[in-house]
């Protein structure tokens, strides 16, 4: 699709008045400072792009790619604008005209086969089981990674030998009566670097009389192409999801991670497939994809006896931008986390300040991100919790790097590897 | 010098931090909040980030000696193009030179440097119970640098007036590099008439004069409670009659809002959950003060306003007090969305007319709009009779721009025909500079003497404010 015909290219540009709200709460300007970080100067370029007054270079994609797509301009804007859509459609207009071959690689090749990223999951495991991370950063081979990979490969967090995929079934029973036929959405993330998550997940959905599918077809939810100048196979990817769940009919497709599930809301879809054909089975698929949280609040409503064996625990909360912001999210995570005995939910400042993972940032921006970073360690240190929790892989991987970072014991888990704990120390059912 | 030489110069001054030479880098600078500069940005030659008030005497010297124009830069949020290089120039950034050098409680000081954020200071100052009053829309990202540029106000003018009345003293770089301090080298009185007043020349000069590096405010007890007051008018007159009789009954309350007809439907159109009662005008009234005097205040405040009013109600619960302030707050959001296929524009905002006269002119900005057939929102400070018109149009539509930029001269004409000014807070820069003689006369011709006293050479922020 053109570049200039997407939705937010064609009518929000011009609604952009510089009033520099965004200005004023941007994680990245609050640490670079100069207008260049500015999300309204991303605004500016677009339009200087779309009108043809710069060209598509790789110089503009790095000042528009500074962003952590977090979308707290987006949601903060008197005028309504997307910024972070405008950014995606500019930044990947610009990665059209500069094709690149090890992005190519990674995006169209690797990501979007989920074997082949199994595969490479898998090689990284043997690296860090074998010794060979641990060698090749002890001799400097790691500073042969490009650009700030080399610093950033720390982040990535120890993988685990077995996916989730290759532990789970692809059709899980409920306990009980079956209530509700429910498509799990299994991202990436989740998949390969949190497999407990997916357990967990399952456990507490099959549980709560839910049959739970995960479709072994489904690819990638196509978020970190849009982030990175990839539309159109992200575009790709969505269809094929939407097509592979439809067929399932499902009553709900739930997924534990925030970013999945931004980027299969109905305003995502919206934005990358608006105008084409498929826009309607887009609608019916988005309408029931749902965040694991508030699945388990709203439509479960779900219950833990008092009487459940659970520790005494300080639990803080950190939102996922893609969940908080993206979606409105909020209130959903806490309360699921104050339905569980023994918790103490104690809020941190800015919980909703991102942690400056966003997917593959941290691996893109290592300077910035860690600033970003060690502002929210801050925030989670003054709560004293012995755990944080949080429902995004990549907020998981980012804030975990933190811990050791800063040297601290706390652990980083799902809200509902939590309550699947405390579903398991109940009095066992009569 | 031509732009690479002048990039070349600065960097072997103050070095690859403080300096931005990239032709990307600067196209970011080229733009502030008006309408001007989005119809026509304009990049500067270079952008300096000085970090010290010798950086900014370097810049000026360097400028002075080659006659390169200098243009000071805060947050980027004024409405009028004031700092933006439209005749060429360097860029002074100052949003990054932002220390607050000093908060003295006991003398009920701050000194701070340009670059502060208005939200940021009054954080730091409620830590000792104090604050700067002056409260700008933009309070989250304006810098307390471009309010006293500007002299910037807000909500509450009505009853702490403008930036002015707490600037004691300021540190000012001058465009041959002198460095001069208002107010007293050493003074640190709150009263201080020893000679010239140059700290209020230097307020509002939009950066025309020199640079401000350091800023002596005066800071004000913080007060214990509030109120808010909202009352509804089926007729427009009956609005600033209630306004005066609240005057005259002795009460100053802290902000005085109206929202006049277009901009009750604009908050109904988009939030309809806030469901503002269709009317001719609402009032807002903030009272603020110690608990008693605040609830006298108040109840005052409700009987005269149902004198006229259908409808008024007093809260102090701080849950009821928001609802209540919510239409006010998203009327700026509103006027933005009122159109699909429009946006509101910073053009014509800022006219300021006596409280006599705000009804008729909210009257004849309407006939305004209808003879142009453009949508304007109306809303403002009644309370000082400041009104903040947002016309709403296709900016990229060529005839809707060009109606715009004539139904904006003739808000312009009409502020100065109500006994009014073209703008009450926002400034003049280079947007209303064209009404600087019909508003000042022969005043305009001694304001252009004294910029030459300063700035000889004419490169100080040239083209903006007389």
């Amino acid at each position: 699709m053109d570049f200039r015909n997407l939705p937010p290219v064609r009518e929000q540009i011009m609604k952009c008045v510089r009033c520099g709200k965004c200005r004023s709460v941007c994680p990245v300007f609050a640490e670079i400072r100069t207008e260049v970080a500015a999300p309204r100067g991303h605004v500016f370029m677009v339009q200087m792009l779309r009108d043809g007054k710069i060209s598509p270079s790789n110089e503009v994609y790095e000042r528009l790619s500074n962003c952590l797509m977090c979308e707290t301009c987006s949601i903060n804007c008197p005028s309504g604008i997307d910024i972070h859509e405008l950014n995606a459609a500019a930044r990947s207009y610009i990665y059209e005209n500069n094709p690149h071959l090890g992005k190519e690689l990674v995006f169209d090749t690797l990501w979007t086969k989920p074997s082949l990223l199994k595969a490479a999951a898998k090689l990284m495991w043997g690296a860090q089981k074998t010794g060979l991370q641990a060698f090749a950063r002890r001799t400097g081979l790691t500073r042969l990674l490009p650009g700030d990979l080399k610093k950033a490969e720390g982040i990535l967090s120890k993988v685990p030998s077995r996916s989730a995929r290759s532990i789970l079934r692809t059709k899980n029973s409920p306990r009980g009566e079956k209530k509700l036929k429910v498509g799990y959405f299994l991202g990436c993330g989740t998949d390969l670097l949190n497999p407990q998550v997916a357990l967990a997940t399952v456990e507490v959905l099959t549980y709560n009389g839910c049959e739970v599918i995960i479709p072994p077809e489904a690819k990638c939810c196509g978020l970190p192409h849009i982030a990175n100048g990839k539309l159109e196979t992200a575009r790709l990817l969505a269809v094929h999801n939407i097509k592979i769940f439809n067929a399932y009919d499902f009553d709900y497709v739930v997924t534990d991670c925030a970013s999945c599930s931004s980027a299969l809301s109905s305003k995502n879809l919206e934005f990358l497939l608006g105008g084409l054909k498929i826009e309607e089975e887009a609608k019916s698929f988005a309408a029931r994809v749902m965040d694991l949280n508030k699945f388990l609040l709203e439509v479960i409503d779900i219950k833990i006896s008092e009487k459940a064996k659970t520790k005494k625990t300080k639990v803080t909360y950190h939102d996922p931008c893609h969940l908080a912001n993206a979606q409105g999210i909020k209130k959903e995570p806490r309360e699921l986390l104050n339905r569980i005995p023994g918790v103490q939910l104690i809020e941190m400042a800015e919980a909703n300040r991102c942690c400056g993972g966003s997917g593959t940032y941290a691996l893109t921006h290592y300077d910035l991100a860690m600033k970003i970073l060690d502002k929210k360690m801050d925030s989670i240190m003054e709560t004293g919790a012995q755990k944080v929790a949080t429902a995004c892989p990549s907020c998981m991987m980012q804030i975990s790097y933190g811990m050791k970072r800063h040297h601290l014991a706390g652990e980083v888990v799902h809200p509902v590897e939590l309550v699947s704990q405390a579903l398991s120390s109940q009095p066992a059912r009569k | 010098m031509d732009r690479k030489k002048v990039g070349e110069e600065l960097l072997k001054r103050l070095g690859r931090e403080k300096v931005l030479t990239d032709e990307l880098d600067l196209m970011y600078y080229s733009y502030d909040s008006s309408f001007l500069t989005k119809l026509k940005p304009v990049p500067p030659l270079a952008v300096v980030l000085p970090k010290s008030t010798e950086d900014v005497q370097t810049v000026m010297r360097f400028a002075y000696e080659n006659g390169i124009n200098v243009i000071p830069r805060g947050a980027g949020t004024g409405e009028t193009g004031g700092c933006v290089a439209i005749n060429d120039g360097i860029v002074l950034d100052l949003s990054t030179f932002d220390e607050i050098v000093e908060i003295d409680v006991s003398n009920m000081q701050v000194i701070v440097r340009p670059g502060i954020v208005h939200a940021q200071l009054n954080k730091e100052l409620a830590k000792y119970n104090l604050f700067f009053p002056p409260d700008p829309g933009s309070s989250q990202m304006c810098t307390v640098g471009g309010m006293v540029a500007n002299n910037a106000s807000g909500l509450r003018a009505v009853k702490y007036g403008c930036t002015e009345q707490y600037v004691l003293g300021l540190e000012v770089v001058l465009p041959n590099g002198d460095i001069i301090t208002t107010g007293g080298l050493k003074s640190k009185a709150i009263k201080n008439v020893s000679g010239l007043n140059l700290t209020k020349l230097m307020v509002g000069s939009e950066g025309i004069l020199g640079v401000i590096t350091k800023i002596r405010l005066r800071c004000w007890p913080k007060p214990k409670a509030r109120g808010i007051a909202m009352a509804v008018f089926d007729n427009l007159d009956d609005a600033p009659a209630t306004v005066l009789e609240v005057y005259q009954a002795g009460i100053m309350p802290s902000g005085i809002e109206i929202l006049d007809s277009s901009a009750i439907e604009a908050v109904n159109q988009f939030k309809p959950e806030i469901g503002l009662p269709a009317a001719e005008a609402i009032l807002l009234f903030e009272v603020d003060g110690n608990p008693p005097s605040v609830e006298y205040e108040g109840n005052t405040i409700k009987e005269i306003a149902s004198r006229r009013a259908r409808l008024v109600e007093w809260a102090t619960d701080p849950k009821r007090m928001a609802e209540l302030w919510e239409g006010r707050s998203v009327t700026a959001a509103a006027a933005a969305r009122v159109r699909k296929d429009g946006s509101r524009i910073f053009a014509g905002e800022d006219i300021s007319v006596p409280l006599s006269k705000v009804a008729d002119t909210l009257r004849a900005i309407r006939k305004l709009g209808d003879k142009y057939g453009i949508k304007v929102v109306n809303y403002g400070h009644i309370g000082d009779g400041n009104v903040h018109s947002a016309p709403v149009i296709n900016p990229e539509n060529p005839e809707e721009v060009e109606k715009v930029q004539k139904l904006v001269h003739e808000i312009h004409l009409l502020a100065i025909e109500m006994g009014g000014t073209t703008t009450g807070e926002h400034g003049v820069g280079v947007v209303r500079r064209e009404y600087a003689q019909l508003e000042h006369g022969l005043a305009h011709k001694y304001m252009q003497e004294i910029k030459k006293v300063f700035d000889p050479k004419g490169i100080m922020n040239p083209g903006k404010l007389i």
